[in-house]
């Protein structure tokens, strides 16, 4: 880590909203330049949480590879993995029985709504401090999330990253009764989630601090590469399970929440609908289960028997944070050439240093808090 | 949205947050007093430890050496010695150091014989390191210690076949 | 009371309100605990965890004193000192039941209202004196908002003053013998709940805790602060707001005043249910932030409180 000054103009104030914060949602360092209590400049510094995904991929083979990429986005790990399987089966040409796709879809969709309700834990505890009606929301939240790790734990055995995508298809199946859980866990969520949206949707005090803060304007989404619901608040309607659908998602029947001012009040709104939405999805899904086999390839012997075509391949899903998409280069070996992991996170946080300035302090937990970051993601 | 919120729904909004959260009040808590009280495991759980298994019929071993769980782990954490005699192979030292499993479960996925088997059983916390590294003895010890998860090895490959449709049973 | 006399009533009266108000942080962790459906303390001292206040003071006594060096060193160790006289001595005069209170005063209510405003000195003091960016924001933070809560609070404390015709806290109780206060027509409600958001304004409450804001300035004033000192802030944050619920049930509720039990019992039951309500309020709402508390208090306090003031004047001289 280089030494260096912090240079600052006469009369402001540079302070460090450091690594270690109760409120950076990981390890984020946040160079803010006040004047008084307004922002006037402000520089992001990332890179504590690399681990060198992308070096570690080129020395292991590809069926050792989706634990490892599942820790990468670690709020929401099938859809890490199903990043990278989705990339390899394309690369290789392989296809995925319907039952499959199936599967990967309802497992993701609950993941989806486990990063969100993390998510809305969180910005509470932004908004409204941890010894206070923030942490109220925030163990509401969680209780509610623990109902849908119940889940994963009786299909898979783990509560969270459970190893569930592999190349070629999934690795457990449903058991006797796994619909009548679900369904009654979904009618549980369903209650909670229109609760938490009476409580917080006429709020005034929620009102002022998200109505008109943060406002992301839609040339500068689409400039930065923004995606996932910091997109869709801005108004761009582009959502990947709809406009380039992967594994199954043609199927189904689900809407899109767009916003249309892009304040930090219409990223909770899309994000809020997009719960009810997962709910619907995960209905439909487990109503029309396919019978048919899970996996399309041989059981998994000695993974350095798998060799892929020589090629190169992208492959994106819609994960809770936007695109996460993996690009895979491969040279015909067992192992990868090169692979690189298209975080949304860290395009996301890329808007930082254009939209803060002009806020207060407070609004800063605000709009980091409602733009979701992940570091895991935004690190690799 | 254009129009402002009107006074009487933000007041009515405010006595609503407080009326949820005194509804939850009266809701039962749901803490459980861990390690007083401990909440009942699911079936499929694979606990946090791992056991060599032993034939019941023939009273050896499962595992024939053939390092294939040593391969596929992503933490290489396994480290397997392979010998053999009386017609078949056998592990001479296996090793496994649990303080960098990721619980995947691929070796479990792997293994031919159902050797190396998950167990179900809570994390198993000690309080030296070597405690962590667990060698062959103690990996048979822990089988009988705690019964073995519900996925072992050939169940697994068995739910992959493509010919077969899928199992499905509690 | 001779000399001898007050000093031994207010030596009791001290430990009494320490050991009370160290108990209220156990009333405070069970109750928020029920709230985010979880028990609260509960192994320290089984089931009901009401060892637990003994055992936090202990660890905090066993801490390692810490102070930054470059500090100003006086100033850093008055302000805990400050801050716990300043919520101490309000106590001394509060009435605790009908007839005993520790300094009858004739302006009982001015001198309450003139005590509890010196505690934002010693809260600056602090935040000045900690040579520490954050602890300079909050202290600038909770300077101003105290500051600028004293208008409303001072306003709404004057209804039932006028409503009782004198500034001493045996009047106004003795007043309130047919109905409370509150219970006055718009007036008592009025005052009651703008006396209420003031007070949480003062003591730095959640929803106007800003300056303690422990997700972005990660515990505001106090950040370098440890061990006893840390816990003089807490006793003497925790203090004032007793006094304050002690306040608010004597001058609306009614104090002392109710059948069959005796007065101490009643003042005791009402100033908890008027401690619980402000823990409910805590433990249910989000922070505003310091613009929006600023134009709260300004644009909808005032007006109200001064209205109403006006309000219970006119009523008062016209119903002489």
């Amino acid at each position: 880590m280089e030494e260096r000054v912090i240079e600052r103009e006469f009369g402001e104030l540079a302070i460090n909203m450091g690594p270690q914060h109760p409120s950076t949602h990981g390890v984020f360092r946040l160079e803010l330049h006040l004047r008084g209590e307004t922002v006037v400049k402000v520089t992001p510094h990332i890179g504590y949480l690399h681990r060198g995904v992308e070096k570690l991929s080129e020395t292991l083979e590809y069926d050792m590879l989706p634990p490892i990429y599942e820790r990468d986005d670690y709020l929401s790990p099938t859809a890490n993995s199903l990043a990278f399987v989705l990339a390899v089966e394309k690369l290789a040409g392989i296809e995925v029985p319907r039952r499959a796709n199936y599967l990967r879809v309802i497992t993701a969709e609950l993941q989806r709504l486990a990063s969100h309700l993390v998510w809305l834990g969180t910005f509470g505890l932004d908004l409204g401090g941890s010894l206070g009606g923030g942490s109220t929301l925030f163990l509401y939240c969680f209780r509610e999330r623990e109902r849908i790790m119940d889940l994963m734990e009786t299909l898979t055995g783990t509560r969270f990253h459970t190893n569930m995508n592999q190349i070629g298809g999934v690795r457990y199946d449903v058991y006797d009764g796994f619909d009548r859980d679900v369904f009654k866990t979904l009618d549980y969520l369903e209650k909670r989630i229109s609760e938490y949206k009476e409580m917080l949707e006429n709020n005034p005090i929620f009102l002022e601090r998200t109505k008109d803060v943060g406002i992301v304007p839609q040339e500068l989404a689409k400039e930065v590469g923004a995606s996932g619901p910091v997109l869709r608040a801005s108004g761009v309607a582009y959502d990947i399970r709809k406009n380039k659908p992967y594994s199954a998602y043609q199927e189904f029947n689900f809407q899109v929440p767009v916003g249309n001012k892009g304040d930090a009040y219409d990223r909770y709104t899309v994000r809020l609908k997009e719960m009810k939405e997962s709910l619907s999805i995960v209905r439909q899904s487990l109503g029309g289960l396919p019978e048919g086999p899970i996996h399309s390839r041989k059981p998994v012997k000695t993974p350095s028997l798998f060799k892929t075509p020589k090629g190169e391949a992208y492959a994106a899903v819609e994960s809770p944070r936007g695109e996460l998409g993996v690009f895979l280069v491969s040279d015909g070996s067992s192992k990868p050439y090169r692979v690189k992991v298209r975080s949304p996170s860290f395009s996301n946080i890329a808007i930082i240093p254009h939209i803060l300035p002009g806020h207060l302090v407070a609004d800063t937990v605000s709009i980091l808090g409602s733009l979701d970051p992940v570091f895991g993601d935004v690190d690799r | 949205m254009a129009k402002k919120v009107s006074n009487t729904r933000l007041v009515k909004a405010t006595l609503l947050a407080l009326w949820f959260t005194l509804k939850n009040l009266l809701r039962k808590p749901v803490t459980i007093q861990y390690p007083l009280i401990k909440r009942p495991l699911p079936e499929r759980w694979r606990g946090g430890t791992f056991a060599l298994t032993i034939d019941p019929e023939t009273g050896e071993e499962n595992c024939i050496g053939c390092k294939l769980c040593e391969k596929i782990c992503p933490s290489e954490i396994i480290t397997v010695e392979m010998e053999k005699h009386s017609g078949r192979g056998w592990a001479k030292s296996f090793i496994l150091d649990l303080q960098a499993c990721i619980q995947c479960e691929l070796c479990v996925q792997v293994c031919p014989t159902d050797a190396i088997v998950m167990l179900h059983s809570m994390e198993t916390p000690t309080t030296r390191r070597e405690d962590l590294i667990l060698d062959k003895d103690k990996l048979e010890a822990n089988g009988k210690l705690y019964h073995a998860a519900w996925a072992t090895g050939l169940k697994l490959q068995r739910l992959h076949e493509p010919k077969k449709p899928s199992v499905i049973s509690r | 009371m001779t000399f001898a006399e007050s000093v031994s009533h207010g030596a009791i009266l001290l430990g009494a309100i320490i050991g009370v108000v160290t108990y209220l942080t156990w009333v405070e962790r069970k109750f928020s605990g029920r709230l985010q459906s979880r028990i609260g303390p509960y192994l320290v001292g089984r089931p009901h965890g009401w060892l637990q206040p003994i055992a936090d003071a202990l660890k905090l006594l066993s801490k390692e004193d810490i102070t930054p060096t470059k500090t100003d060193r006086f100033l850093f160790n008055l302000a805990p000192i400050w801050v716990v006289v300043m919520s101490l001595l309000g106590f001394a005069f509060l009435p605790l039941t009908i007839n005993w209170v520790l300094v009858n005063i004739d302006l009982g209510l001015l001198y309450f209202s003139a005590i509890g405003s010196l505690i934002v000195i010693g809260v600056f003091i602090a935040g000045w004196a900690s040579n520490n960016k954050y602890a300079l924001l909050s202290a600038l933070r909770a300077a101003a908002q105290i500051v600028a809560y004293e208008v409303p609070l001072l306003l709404s404390l004057l209804v039932p003053a006028v409503l009782a015709g004198s500034l001493n806290f045996q009047d106004i109780i003795l007043a309130q013998e047919k109905y409370w206060f509150i219970l006055f027509p718009v007036v008592g409600q009025i005052s009651g709940i703008t006396f209420l958001l003031a007070a949480l304004a003062e003591g730095n409450r959640i929803p106007f805790d800003l300056s303690e804001a422990e997700s972005e300035l990660v515990a505001g004033f106090n950040i370098e602060y440890s061990g006893m000192k840390f816990a003089y802030f807490y006793l003497g944050e925790y203090a004032h707001l007793l006094a304050v619920s002690i306040l608010v049930s004597i001058l609306f509720l009614g104090g002392p005043l109710g059948p069959l039990l005796s007065g101490g019992v009643w003042i005791a039951l009402k100033t908890l249910i008027v401690f619980l309500i402000v823990l409910w309020i805590r433990w249910s709402f989000l922070r505003l932030r310091i613009d929006q508390m600023m134009m709260l208090n300004w644009k909808v306090l005032v007006p109200l409180s001064l209205g109403n003031l006006l309000v219970a004047g006119l009523w008062v001289s016209l119903s002489r």
